[in-house]
Protein backbone atom coordinates (compact mmCIF):
# COMPACT_ATOMS: atom_id res chain seq x y z
CA UNK A 1 0.00 0.00 0.00
CA UNK A 2 1.29 3.45 -0.59
CA UNK A 3 2.10 5.94 1.97
CA UNK A 4 -1.47 7.66 3.63
CA UNK A 5 -1.37 11.00 2.00
CA UNK A 6 -1.16 14.09 4.95
CA UNK A 7 -4.21 15.81 5.86
CA UNK A 8 -4.71 19.03 4.08
CA UNK A 9 -5.76 22.47 5.98
CA UNK A 10 -8.48 24.12 4.52
CA UNK A 11 -8.84 28.76 4.42
CA UNK A 12 -11.48 30.40 3.17
CA UNK A 13 -11.26 34.09 2.32
CA UNK A 14 -14.06 36.19 2.12
CA UNK A 15 -16.10 33.14 0.95
CA UNK A 16 -20.21 34.13 0.15
CA UNK A 17 -23.09 33.40 -1.65
CA UNK A 18 -25.81 35.40 -3.30
CA UNK A 19 -28.87 33.73 -4.99
CA UNK A 20 -31.33 35.09 -7.47
CA UNK A 21 -35.05 33.98 -7.04
CA UNK A 22 -37.20 33.25 -9.66
CA UNK A 23 -38.62 36.83 -9.13
CA UNK A 24 -35.54 38.09 -9.65
CA UNK A 25 -34.89 38.77 -6.06
CA UNK A 26 -31.35 38.48 -4.58
CA UNK A 27 -30.89 36.65 -1.27
CA UNK A 28 -28.09 37.10 0.67
CA UNK A 29 -27.53 33.47 1.61
CA UNK A 30 -23.77 33.92 3.11
CA UNK A 31 -21.96 36.75 4.02
CA UNK A 32 -18.54 36.99 3.84
CA UNK A 33 -16.37 34.33 5.97
CA UNK A 34 -13.00 33.72 6.65
CA UNK A 35 -11.31 30.94 8.54
CA UNK A 36 -8.48 28.91 8.82
CA UNK A 37 -8.85 25.23 9.31
CA UNK A 38 -5.66 23.25 10.22
CA UNK A 39 -4.85 20.04 8.99
CA UNK A 40 -6.53 17.48 10.89
CA UNK A 41 -8.94 19.52 12.74
CA UNK A 42 -12.30 18.14 13.48
CA UNK A 43 -14.38 21.81 12.95
CA UNK A 44 -18.07 21.72 13.85
CA UNK A 45 -20.72 24.26 11.96
CA UNK A 46 -24.08 25.21 13.99
CA UNK A 47 -26.49 27.61 13.86
CA UNK A 48 -30.01 28.44 13.01
CA UNK A 49 -31.81 26.36 10.25
CA UNK A 50 -31.24 28.29 7.05
CA UNK A 51 -28.28 30.39 7.99
CA UNK A 52 -26.32 28.76 4.99
CA UNK A 53 -24.66 26.24 6.80
CA UNK A 54 -25.47 23.78 3.95
CA UNK A 55 -24.64 26.92 1.61
CA UNK A 56 -21.01 26.97 2.54
CA UNK A 57 -20.67 23.11 3.25
CA UNK A 58 -22.26 22.75 -0.50
CA UNK A 59 -19.63 26.10 -1.75
CA UNK A 60 -16.77 23.91 -0.23
CA UNK A 61 -17.67 20.54 -1.76
CA UNK A 62 -17.68 22.59 -5.27
CA UNK A 63 -20.98 21.66 -5.89
CA UNK A 64 -21.94 25.26 -5.67
CA UNK A 65 -19.76 28.21 -6.82
CA UNK A 66 -19.32 31.30 -4.38
CA UNK A 67 -20.60 34.67 -5.61
CA UNK A 68 -17.31 35.88 -4.63
CA UNK A 69 -14.70 35.09 -2.18
CA UNK A 70 -12.13 32.05 -2.23
CA UNK A 71 -12.32 28.83 -0.43
CA UNK A 72 -8.41 26.83 -0.52
CA UNK A 73 -7.15 23.35 0.41
CA UNK A 74 -4.03 23.64 0.66
CA UNK A 75 -2.60 26.00 -1.92
CA UNK A 76 -5.61 25.46 -4.31
CA UNK A 77 -8.93 26.64 -5.06
CA UNK A 78 -11.64 24.78 -5.06
CA UNK A 79 -13.26 24.80 -8.03
CA UNK A 80 -15.40 21.64 -8.86
CA UNK A 81 -16.16 18.57 -7.04
CA UNK A 82 -12.93 16.18 -6.35
CA UNK A 83 -12.12 12.47 -4.76
CA UNK A 84 -9.28 14.82 -2.09
CA UNK A 85 -12.77 16.21 -0.69
CA UNK A 86 -15.03 13.36 0.88
CA UNK A 87 -18.71 14.16 1.86
CA UNK A 88 -20.91 12.17 4.02
CA UNK A 89 -24.42 13.19 3.48
CA UNK A 90 -27.51 13.24 5.92
CA UNK A 91 -29.34 10.30 3.72
CA UNK A 92 -26.30 8.18 3.41
CA UNK A 93 -26.36 8.74 -0.30
CA UNK A 94 -25.56 4.85 -0.79
CA UNK A 95 -25.63 2.95 -4.15
CA UNK A 96 -28.49 0.78 -4.00
CA UNK A 97 -27.49 -1.00 -7.19
CA UNK A 98 -24.06 -1.87 -5.49
CA UNK A 99 -23.96 -4.04 -2.65
CA UNK A 100 -21.82 -2.66 0.64
CA UNK A 101 -18.65 -3.52 -0.35
CA UNK A 102 -18.74 -2.59 -3.88
CA UNK A 103 -20.17 1.07 -2.25
CA UNK A 104 -16.77 1.05 -0.56
CA UNK A 105 -14.53 0.50 -3.40
CA UNK A 106 -16.62 2.70 -5.45
CA UNK A 107 -13.84 5.45 -5.50
CA UNK A 108 -11.18 3.51 -5.37
CA UNK A 109 -12.04 1.57 -8.71
CA UNK A 110 -12.22 5.62 -9.90
CA UNK A 111 -9.08 6.08 -8.61
CA UNK A 112 -7.46 3.11 -10.47
CA UNK A 113 -7.12 0.80 -7.97
CA UNK A 114 -7.03 -2.65 -9.28
CA UNK A 115 -9.38 -5.24 -7.99
CA UNK A 116 -7.86 -7.10 -5.46
CA UNK A 117 -5.94 -3.94 -3.87
CA UNK A 118 -9.20 -2.45 -3.61
CA UNK A 119 -11.15 -5.14 -2.19
CA UNK A 120 -9.01 -5.25 0.56
CA UNK A 121 -8.77 -1.69 1.79
CA UNK A 122 -12.31 -1.65 1.31
CA UNK A 123 -12.34 -4.33 3.98
CA UNK A 124 -10.00 -2.67 5.89
CA UNK A 125 -12.49 0.29 6.29
CA UNK A 126 -15.62 -1.55 6.48
CA UNK A 127 -13.94 -3.59 9.53
CA UNK A 128 -12.57 0.34 11.44
CA UNK A 129 -16.68 0.67 11.48
CA UNK A 130 -17.57 -2.91 12.21
CA UNK A 131 -19.19 -3.98 9.33
CA UNK A 132 -16.91 -6.47 7.83
CA UNK A 133 -19.85 -9.12 8.55
CA UNK A 134 -22.08 -7.25 6.27
CA UNK A 135 -19.72 -6.52 3.26
CA UNK A 136 -22.27 -8.50 0.85
CA UNK A 137 -25.24 -7.52 1.68
CA UNK A 138 -27.38 -4.72 0.01
CA UNK A 139 -27.91 -1.14 1.17
CA UNK A 140 -31.20 -2.15 1.69
CA UNK A 141 -30.69 -4.95 4.12
CA UNK A 142 -29.13 -2.29 6.47
CA UNK A 143 -30.35 -0.15 9.12
CA UNK A 144 -30.15 3.43 9.05
CA UNK A 145 -26.72 3.78 11.40
CA UNK A 146 -25.33 1.00 9.43
CA UNK A 147 -25.73 3.04 6.11
CA UNK A 148 -24.23 5.71 7.45
CA UNK A 149 -21.16 3.65 8.83
CA UNK A 150 -20.86 2.08 5.18
CA UNK A 151 -20.99 6.03 4.06
CA UNK A 152 -18.07 6.79 6.39
CA UNK A 153 -15.84 3.65 5.33
CA UNK A 154 -16.88 4.93 1.99
CA UNK A 155 -15.56 8.51 2.09
CA UNK A 156 -12.10 7.27 4.52
CA UNK A 157 -11.42 4.76 2.09
CA UNK A 158 -10.02 7.59 -0.78
CA UNK A 159 -8.12 9.22 1.80
CA UNK A 160 -9.24 12.41 0.84
CA UNK A 161 -7.10 15.19 2.15
CA UNK A 162 -10.87 16.69 4.06
CA UNK A 163 -14.18 15.18 4.91
CA UNK A 164 -17.45 17.42 5.02
CA UNK A 165 -20.23 15.76 6.86
CA UNK A 166 -23.40 17.57 6.38
CA UNK A 167 -25.96 16.55 9.57
CA UNK A 168 -24.86 12.85 8.78
CA UNK A 169 -26.50 11.64 11.93
CA UNK A 170 -29.56 13.86 11.92
CA UNK A 171 -31.65 11.06 11.19
CA UNK A 172 -30.61 8.39 13.49
CA UNK A 173 -31.95 7.85 17.08
CA UNK A 174 -30.39 9.04 19.81
CA UNK A 175 -28.48 5.96 20.96
CA UNK A 176 -27.40 5.18 17.39
CA UNK A 177 -25.94 8.64 17.09
CA UNK A 178 -23.69 8.42 20.70
CA UNK A 179 -22.39 5.23 19.46
CA UNK A 180 -21.65 6.42 15.67
CA UNK A 181 -19.89 9.31 17.09
CA UNK A 182 -17.19 7.47 19.34
CA UNK A 183 -16.78 5.44 16.07
CA UNK A 184 -16.23 8.28 14.11
CA UNK A 185 -13.66 9.69 16.83
CA UNK A 186 -11.31 6.82 16.66
CA UNK A 187 -11.54 6.58 12.81
CA UNK A 188 -10.56 10.49 12.78
CA UNK A 189 -7.96 10.07 14.92
CA UNK A 190 -6.07 7.13 13.27
CA UNK A 191 -6.56 8.32 10.35
CA UNK A 192 -5.83 12.78 11.14
CA UNK A 193 -7.92 13.53 8.41
CA UNK A 194 -9.99 17.77 8.49
CA UNK A 195 -13.05 17.14 9.28
CA UNK A 196 -15.97 19.59 8.94
CA UNK A 197 -19.19 18.44 10.57
CA UNK A 198 -22.58 20.27 9.87
CA UNK A 199 -24.72 19.69 12.69
CA UNK A 200 -27.56 20.70 14.65
CA UNK A 201 -26.75 18.80 18.04
CA UNK A 202 -25.02 20.90 20.23
CA UNK A 203 -24.19 18.20 22.58
CA UNK A 204 -22.57 16.89 19.14
CA UNK A 205 -20.46 19.77 18.11
CA UNK A 206 -18.93 19.70 21.92
CA UNK A 207 -18.22 16.12 21.87
CA UNK A 208 -16.84 16.06 18.50
CA UNK A 209 -14.90 19.33 18.09
CA UNK A 210 -11.67 20.79 18.04
CA UNK A 211 -13.43 23.97 17.43
CA UNK A 212 -17.04 25.13 16.87
CA UNK A 213 -18.53 27.86 14.66
CA UNK A 214 -21.51 29.26 15.67
CA UNK A 215 -23.14 30.68 12.34
CA UNK A 216 -26.06 34.08 12.78
CA UNK A 217 -29.37 33.80 11.60
CA UNK A 218 -29.38 34.66 7.54
CA UNK A 219 -27.88 35.83 6.14
CA UNK A 220 -24.88 34.11 8.09
CA UNK A 221 -22.06 34.85 8.81
CA UNK A 222 -19.39 33.68 11.87
CA UNK A 223 -20.80 34.45 14.72
CA UNK A 224 -17.85 32.97 17.28
CA UNK A 225 -15.50 30.47 17.09
CA UNK A 226 -15.14 28.99 19.97
CA UNK A 227 -12.14 26.04 20.93
CA UNK A 228 -13.42 23.40 22.95
CA UNK A 229 -10.06 22.81 25.33
CA UNK A 230 -11.32 19.40 26.53
CA UNK A 231 -9.47 15.82 26.31
CA UNK A 232 -11.27 12.59 24.25
CA UNK A 233 -13.02 10.39 25.20
CA UNK A 234 -15.32 13.67 26.75
CA UNK A 235 -18.01 12.92 28.97
CA UNK A 236 -21.23 14.73 28.35
CA UNK A 237 -21.96 14.84 31.88
CA UNK A 238 -19.04 16.68 33.14
CA UNK A 239 -19.51 20.04 34.14
CA UNK A 240 -16.88 21.35 31.83
CA UNK A 241 -18.90 20.17 28.80
CA UNK A 242 -21.27 22.10 30.14
CA UNK A 243 -20.16 24.97 30.38
CA UNK A 244 -19.25 25.05 26.71
CA UNK A 245 -22.75 23.63 25.70
CA UNK A 246 -23.93 26.90 27.56
CA UNK A 247 -21.85 29.15 26.01
CA UNK A 248 -23.27 27.50 22.86
CA UNK A 249 -26.56 27.78 23.60
CA UNK A 250 -25.99 31.50 24.79
CA UNK A 251 -24.83 32.56 21.31
CA UNK A 252 -27.30 30.29 19.43
CA UNK A 253 -30.31 31.50 21.50
CA UNK A 254 -29.71 35.27 20.47
CA UNK A 255 -29.82 34.13 16.87
CA UNK A 256 -32.76 31.77 17.02
CA UNK A 257 -34.56 35.02 18.69
CA UNK A 258 -33.58 36.92 15.56
CA UNK A 259 -35.39 34.35 13.32
CA UNK A 260 -38.94 34.10 15.12
CA UNK A 261 -38.15 38.02 14.76
CA UNK A 262 -37.74 37.80 11.31
CA UNK A 263 -40.56 35.74 11.09
CA UNK A 264 -42.46 37.63 13.09
CA UNK A 265 -42.02 40.73 10.94
CA UNK A 266 -42.83 39.25 8.11
CA UNK A 267 -46.93 38.32 9.12
CA UNK A 268 -48.45 41.60 9.30
CA UNK A 269 -47.56 42.33 5.98
CA UNK A 270 -49.75 39.73 4.73
CA UNK B 1 -39.54 -27.45 -0.33
CA UNK B 2 -40.47 -24.49 1.21
CA UNK B 3 -39.56 -22.95 -2.54
CA UNK B 4 -41.84 -25.23 -4.29
CA UNK B 5 -44.51 -24.03 -2.01
CA UNK B 6 -43.67 -21.08 -2.29
CA UNK B 7 -43.89 -21.34 -5.98
CA UNK B 8 -47.25 -22.88 -5.85
CA UNK B 9 -48.74 -20.24 -3.47
CA UNK B 10 -47.80 -17.91 -6.58
CA UNK B 11 -49.62 -19.72 -9.15
CA UNK B 12 -52.67 -20.84 -7.20
CA UNK B 13 -54.15 -17.81 -7.90
CA UNK B 14 -53.72 -18.27 -11.75
CA UNK B 15 -55.34 -21.87 -11.63
CA UNK B 16 -58.41 -20.56 -9.29
CA UNK B 17 -58.97 -18.07 -11.93
CA UNK B 18 -58.67 -20.41 -14.79
CA UNK B 19 -60.91 -22.68 -13.32
CA UNK B 20 -64.08 -20.34 -12.23
CA UNK B 21 -63.66 -19.08 -15.90
CA UNK B 22 -64.55 -22.47 -17.27
CA UNK B 23 -66.96 -23.07 -14.90
CA UNK B 24 -68.83 -20.23 -15.97
CA UNK B 25 -67.84 -20.93 -19.02
CA UNK B 26 -69.85 -23.71 -18.84
CA UNK B 27 -72.57 -22.76 -17.06
CA UNK B 28 -72.83 -20.35 -20.22
CA UNK B 29 -73.04 -23.07 -22.81
CA UNK B 30 -75.65 -25.19 -20.66
CA UNK B 31 -78.27 -22.46 -20.13
CA UNK B 32 -78.08 -20.58 -23.17
CA UNK B 33 -77.68 -24.03 -25.17
CA UNK B 34 -76.16 -21.83 -27.94
CA UNK B 35 -74.89 -23.47 -30.89
CA UNK B 36 -71.29 -24.57 -30.74
CA UNK B 37 -70.11 -22.28 -33.44
CA UNK B 38 -71.44 -19.34 -31.87
CA UNK B 39 -70.00 -20.57 -28.44
CA UNK B 40 -68.05 -23.23 -28.33
CA UNK B 41 -68.04 -25.76 -24.78
CA UNK B 42 -64.83 -25.57 -22.61
CA UNK B 43 -63.89 -29.62 -23.95
CA UNK B 44 -64.54 -29.15 -27.58
CA UNK B 45 -62.12 -25.77 -27.10
CA UNK B 46 -60.04 -27.98 -25.24
CA UNK B 47 -59.80 -30.87 -27.47
CA UNK B 48 -59.02 -28.15 -30.41
CA UNK B 49 -56.12 -27.42 -28.01
CA UNK B 50 -54.60 -29.97 -27.14
CA UNK B 51 -54.95 -31.40 -31.90
CA UNK B 52 -52.86 -28.01 -32.53
CA UNK B 53 -50.25 -28.53 -29.72
CA UNK B 54 -50.07 -31.98 -31.37
CA UNK B 55 -49.63 -30.68 -34.79
CA UNK B 56 -47.66 -27.97 -33.95
CA UNK B 57 -49.73 -25.45 -35.66
CA UNK B 58 -50.27 -23.74 -32.22
CA UNK B 59 -46.52 -23.07 -32.06
CA UNK B 60 -46.20 -21.95 -35.66
CA UNK B 61 -48.58 -19.10 -34.87
CA UNK B 62 -47.61 -18.36 -31.52
CA UNK B 63 -43.81 -18.19 -32.61
CA UNK B 64 -44.73 -15.73 -35.49
CA UNK B 65 -46.86 -13.71 -33.17
CA UNK B 66 -43.63 -13.79 -30.88
CA UNK B 67 -41.46 -13.15 -33.43
CA UNK B 68 -42.67 -10.01 -34.90
CA UNK B 69 -43.30 -8.41 -31.02
CA UNK B 70 -39.61 -9.37 -29.93
CA UNK B 71 -38.24 -7.80 -32.64
CA UNK B 72 -40.08 -4.73 -33.21
CA UNK B 73 -40.04 -4.47 -29.38
CA UNK B 74 -35.83 -4.97 -29.24
CA UNK B 75 -35.54 -2.24 -32.61
CA UNK B 76 -37.69 0.29 -30.14
CA UNK B 77 -35.76 -0.16 -27.20
CA UNK B 78 -32.53 0.76 -29.13
CA UNK B 79 -33.75 4.16 -29.80
CA UNK B 80 -36.29 4.98 -26.92
CA UNK B 81 -33.73 4.24 -24.41
CA UNK B 82 -30.84 6.51 -25.90
CA UNK B 83 -33.78 8.99 -26.45
CA UNK B 84 -35.13 8.60 -23.46
CA UNK B 85 -31.71 9.22 -21.65
CA UNK B 86 -31.02 12.23 -23.63
CA UNK B 87 -34.26 13.91 -22.95
CA UNK B 88 -34.23 12.91 -19.64
CA UNK B 89 -30.70 14.27 -18.91
CA UNK B 90 -30.82 17.29 -20.88
CA UNK B 91 -33.71 20.02 -20.58
CA UNK B 92 -33.54 21.78 -23.67
CA UNK B 93 -33.42 18.31 -25.82
CA UNK B 94 -35.98 17.85 -23.54
CA UNK B 95 -38.72 20.75 -24.20
CA UNK B 96 -38.18 20.55 -27.91
CA UNK B 97 -39.14 16.98 -28.19
CA UNK B 98 -41.74 16.55 -25.41
CA UNK B 99 -44.65 18.22 -27.06
CA UNK B 100 -43.80 16.02 -29.92
CA UNK B 101 -44.31 13.18 -27.80
CA UNK B 102 -47.04 14.28 -26.06
CA UNK B 103 -49.17 14.79 -29.79
CA UNK B 104 -48.47 11.51 -30.67
CA UNK B 105 -48.44 9.45 -27.37
CA UNK B 106 -52.49 9.74 -27.38
CA UNK B 107 -52.68 8.07 -31.06
CA UNK B 108 -53.44 4.38 -30.57
CA UNK B 109 -51.17 2.16 -32.42
CA UNK B 110 -54.27 0.77 -33.76
CA UNK B 111 -55.28 4.03 -35.47
CA UNK B 112 -51.39 3.26 -37.50
CA UNK B 113 -52.79 0.18 -38.95
CA UNK B 114 -54.47 2.10 -42.31
CA UNK B 115 -51.32 4.16 -43.00
CA UNK B 116 -49.17 1.01 -42.17
CA UNK B 117 -51.02 -0.98 -44.59
CA UNK B 118 -50.99 1.51 -47.23
CA UNK B 119 -47.62 2.32 -46.96
CA UNK B 120 -46.01 -1.30 -46.58
CA UNK B 121 -48.93 -3.61 -47.86
CA UNK B 122 -49.69 -6.62 -45.72
CA UNK B 123 -45.87 -7.84 -45.22
CA UNK B 124 -43.89 -7.94 -42.65
CA UNK B 125 -42.50 -4.60 -42.58
CA UNK B 126 -46.29 -3.12 -41.54
CA UNK B 127 -46.82 -4.87 -38.68
CA UNK B 128 -43.34 -4.21 -37.45
CA UNK B 129 -44.17 -0.63 -37.86
CA UNK B 130 -46.95 -0.74 -35.68
CA UNK B 131 -45.51 -2.90 -33.04
CA UNK B 132 -42.50 -0.57 -32.93
CA UNK B 133 -45.13 2.45 -32.26
CA UNK B 134 -46.54 0.16 -29.50
CA UNK B 135 -43.66 -0.22 -27.72
CA UNK B 136 -42.17 2.99 -27.99
CA UNK B 137 -43.82 5.44 -25.82
CA UNK B 138 -44.15 3.32 -22.68
CA UNK B 139 -40.36 2.42 -23.44
CA UNK B 140 -39.42 6.20 -24.02
CA UNK B 141 -41.40 7.72 -21.00
CA UNK B 142 -40.21 5.36 -18.12
CA UNK B 143 -36.87 6.21 -18.97
CA UNK B 144 -37.29 9.54 -18.98
CA UNK B 145 -38.59 9.02 -15.83
CA UNK B 146 -36.14 6.62 -14.78
CA UNK B 147 -33.40 9.46 -15.50
CA UNK B 148 -35.60 12.52 -13.74
CA UNK B 149 -36.20 10.52 -10.55
CA UNK B 150 -32.23 10.39 -9.92
CA UNK B 151 -31.62 11.58 -6.27
CA UNK B 152 -29.52 13.85 -6.78
CA UNK B 153 -27.74 13.76 -3.52
CA UNK B 154 -26.73 10.04 -5.64
CA UNK B 155 -24.98 12.40 -7.95
CA UNK B 156 -23.56 14.97 -5.85
CA UNK B 157 -21.61 11.35 -4.54
CA UNK B 158 -20.68 10.01 -7.51
CA UNK B 159 -18.84 13.28 -8.29
CA UNK B 160 -16.96 13.39 -4.85
CA UNK B 161 -16.35 9.60 -5.27
CA UNK B 162 -14.29 10.56 -8.79
CA UNK B 163 -17.00 11.17 -11.31
CA UNK B 164 -15.10 13.28 -12.99
CA UNK B 165 -17.14 13.98 -16.43
CA UNK B 166 -20.48 13.56 -17.61
CA UNK B 167 -19.75 10.57 -19.33
CA UNK B 168 -18.22 8.42 -16.30
CA UNK B 169 -21.56 9.88 -14.55
CA UNK B 170 -24.02 8.58 -16.78
CA UNK B 171 -21.98 5.49 -16.67
CA UNK B 172 -21.10 4.76 -13.32
CA UNK B 173 -24.45 7.07 -11.59
CA UNK B 174 -27.42 7.56 -13.68
CA UNK B 175 -27.77 5.04 -16.02
CA UNK B 176 -27.61 2.25 -13.01
CA UNK B 177 -30.04 4.65 -10.78
CA UNK B 178 -32.47 4.75 -13.39
CA UNK B 179 -32.46 1.22 -14.62
CA UNK B 180 -35.33 0.13 -12.82
CA UNK B 181 -37.55 2.22 -14.20
CA UNK B 182 -36.38 1.75 -17.51
CA UNK B 183 -36.99 -2.44 -17.19
CA UNK B 184 -40.30 -1.14 -15.97
CA UNK B 185 -41.46 0.52 -19.58
CA UNK B 186 -40.06 -2.55 -21.16
CA UNK B 187 -42.32 -4.72 -19.42
CA UNK B 188 -45.04 -2.31 -20.54
CA UNK B 189 -44.02 -2.26 -23.78
CA UNK B 190 -44.20 -5.49 -24.52
CA UNK B 191 -47.50 -5.96 -23.04
CA UNK B 192 -48.66 -2.82 -25.29
CA UNK B 193 -46.67 -4.30 -28.22
CA UNK B 194 -48.42 -7.89 -27.64
CA UNK B 195 -51.80 -6.45 -27.17
CA UNK B 196 -51.93 -4.76 -30.60
CA UNK B 197 -49.68 -7.37 -32.92
CA UNK B 198 -52.87 -9.67 -32.50
CA UNK B 199 -54.96 -6.51 -33.56
CA UNK B 200 -52.32 -5.68 -36.37
CA UNK B 201 -52.42 -9.45 -37.61
CA UNK B 202 -56.60 -9.42 -37.02
CA UNK B 203 -56.50 -7.37 -40.41
CA UNK B 204 -53.52 -8.27 -42.41
CA UNK B 205 -51.53 -11.41 -41.95
CA UNK B 206 -51.61 -15.23 -43.25
CA UNK B 207 -50.16 -16.50 -40.02
CA UNK B 208 -49.84 -15.81 -36.43
CA UNK B 209 -52.07 -15.76 -33.03
CA UNK B 210 -54.07 -12.85 -34.73
CA UNK B 211 -54.78 -14.67 -38.20
CA UNK B 212 -55.52 -17.60 -36.15
CA UNK B 213 -58.49 -16.37 -34.74
CA UNK B 214 -59.37 -13.82 -37.90
CA UNK B 215 -59.61 -17.21 -40.24
CA UNK B 216 -61.71 -19.12 -37.16
CA UNK B 217 -64.01 -16.41 -37.57
CA UNK B 218 -64.67 -16.90 -41.23
CA UNK B 219 -64.54 -20.08 -41.19
CA UNK B 220 -67.30 -20.13 -37.91
CA UNK B 221 -64.85 -21.90 -35.83
CA UNK B 222 -65.65 -20.17 -33.02
CA UNK B 223 -63.13 -23.20 -31.04
CA UNK B 224 -60.58 -21.73 -32.99
CA UNK B 225 -60.98 -18.23 -32.18
CA UNK B 226 -61.33 -19.88 -28.64
CA UNK B 227 -57.88 -21.29 -28.41
CA UNK B 228 -56.11 -18.33 -30.26
CA UNK B 229 -57.57 -16.04 -27.38
CA UNK B 230 -56.27 -18.54 -24.80
CA UNK B 231 -53.13 -18.88 -26.04
CA UNK B 232 -52.87 -14.64 -26.30
CA UNK B 233 -53.81 -14.96 -22.51
CA UNK B 234 -51.72 -17.48 -21.33
CA UNK B 235 -48.26 -16.29 -23.38
CA UNK B 236 -49.13 -12.64 -21.89
CA UNK B 237 -49.05 -13.49 -18.06
CA UNK B 238 -46.30 -15.96 -19.07
CA UNK B 239 -43.84 -13.14 -20.01
CA UNK B 240 -45.08 -10.23 -17.68
CA UNK B 241 -43.65 -12.77 -15.03
CA UNK B 242 -41.11 -13.28 -16.63
CA UNK B 243 -40.44 -9.59 -16.63
CA UNK B 244 -41.43 -9.54 -12.92
CA UNK B 245 -38.64 -11.82 -12.51
CA UNK B 246 -36.35 -10.54 -14.51
CA UNK B 247 -36.82 -7.13 -12.76
CA UNK B 248 -36.42 -8.75 -8.88
CA UNK B 249 -33.47 -10.63 -9.66
CA UNK B 250 -31.42 -7.69 -11.42
CA UNK B 251 -33.39 -4.32 -10.59
CA UNK B 252 -32.16 -3.54 -7.01
CA UNK B 253 -35.24 -1.40 -6.60
CA UNK B 254 -37.51 -2.37 -3.30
Amino acid sequence: MTAKPEAKGLRMRGLDKTYNTLSGEEVEALKPVDIDIAPGEFVSLVGPSGCGKSTLLNILAGFVDPSSGQALVGNDPITAPDMDRGMVFQDYALFPWLSVIQNVEFGLERKGVGRKERRAIAMEYLGTVGLQDFATKQPHELSGGMKQRVAIARAFATEPSIIFMDEPFGALDALTRRFLQTQLLHIWQEHKKTIVFVTHSVQEAVTLSDRIVVMTARPGRFKAIIEIGLPHPRDFKSDEFRVYERRIYDELDEELAKTFDLEGDERPAK
Amino acid sequence: MRNVLRNLSRVLPYIYAAVAIVIIWQLAVIFTGAHPALLPPPLLTAETLIEMLLSGEIFMHAGISLGRVLSSWLLSATVAIPLGLAMGRFRPFEKVLDPVVELFRPISPLAWIPMAIIWFGIGETGKIFIIFIATFFPTLLNTVTGVKGVDPVLIRAGQVLGCRDETTLFRKIILPAAMPSIVVGLRISFGTGWAAIIAAELVAAQSGLGYLIADGMEILRSDLVFVGMAVIGILGVLFDSFFRFLHHRFGWAQ
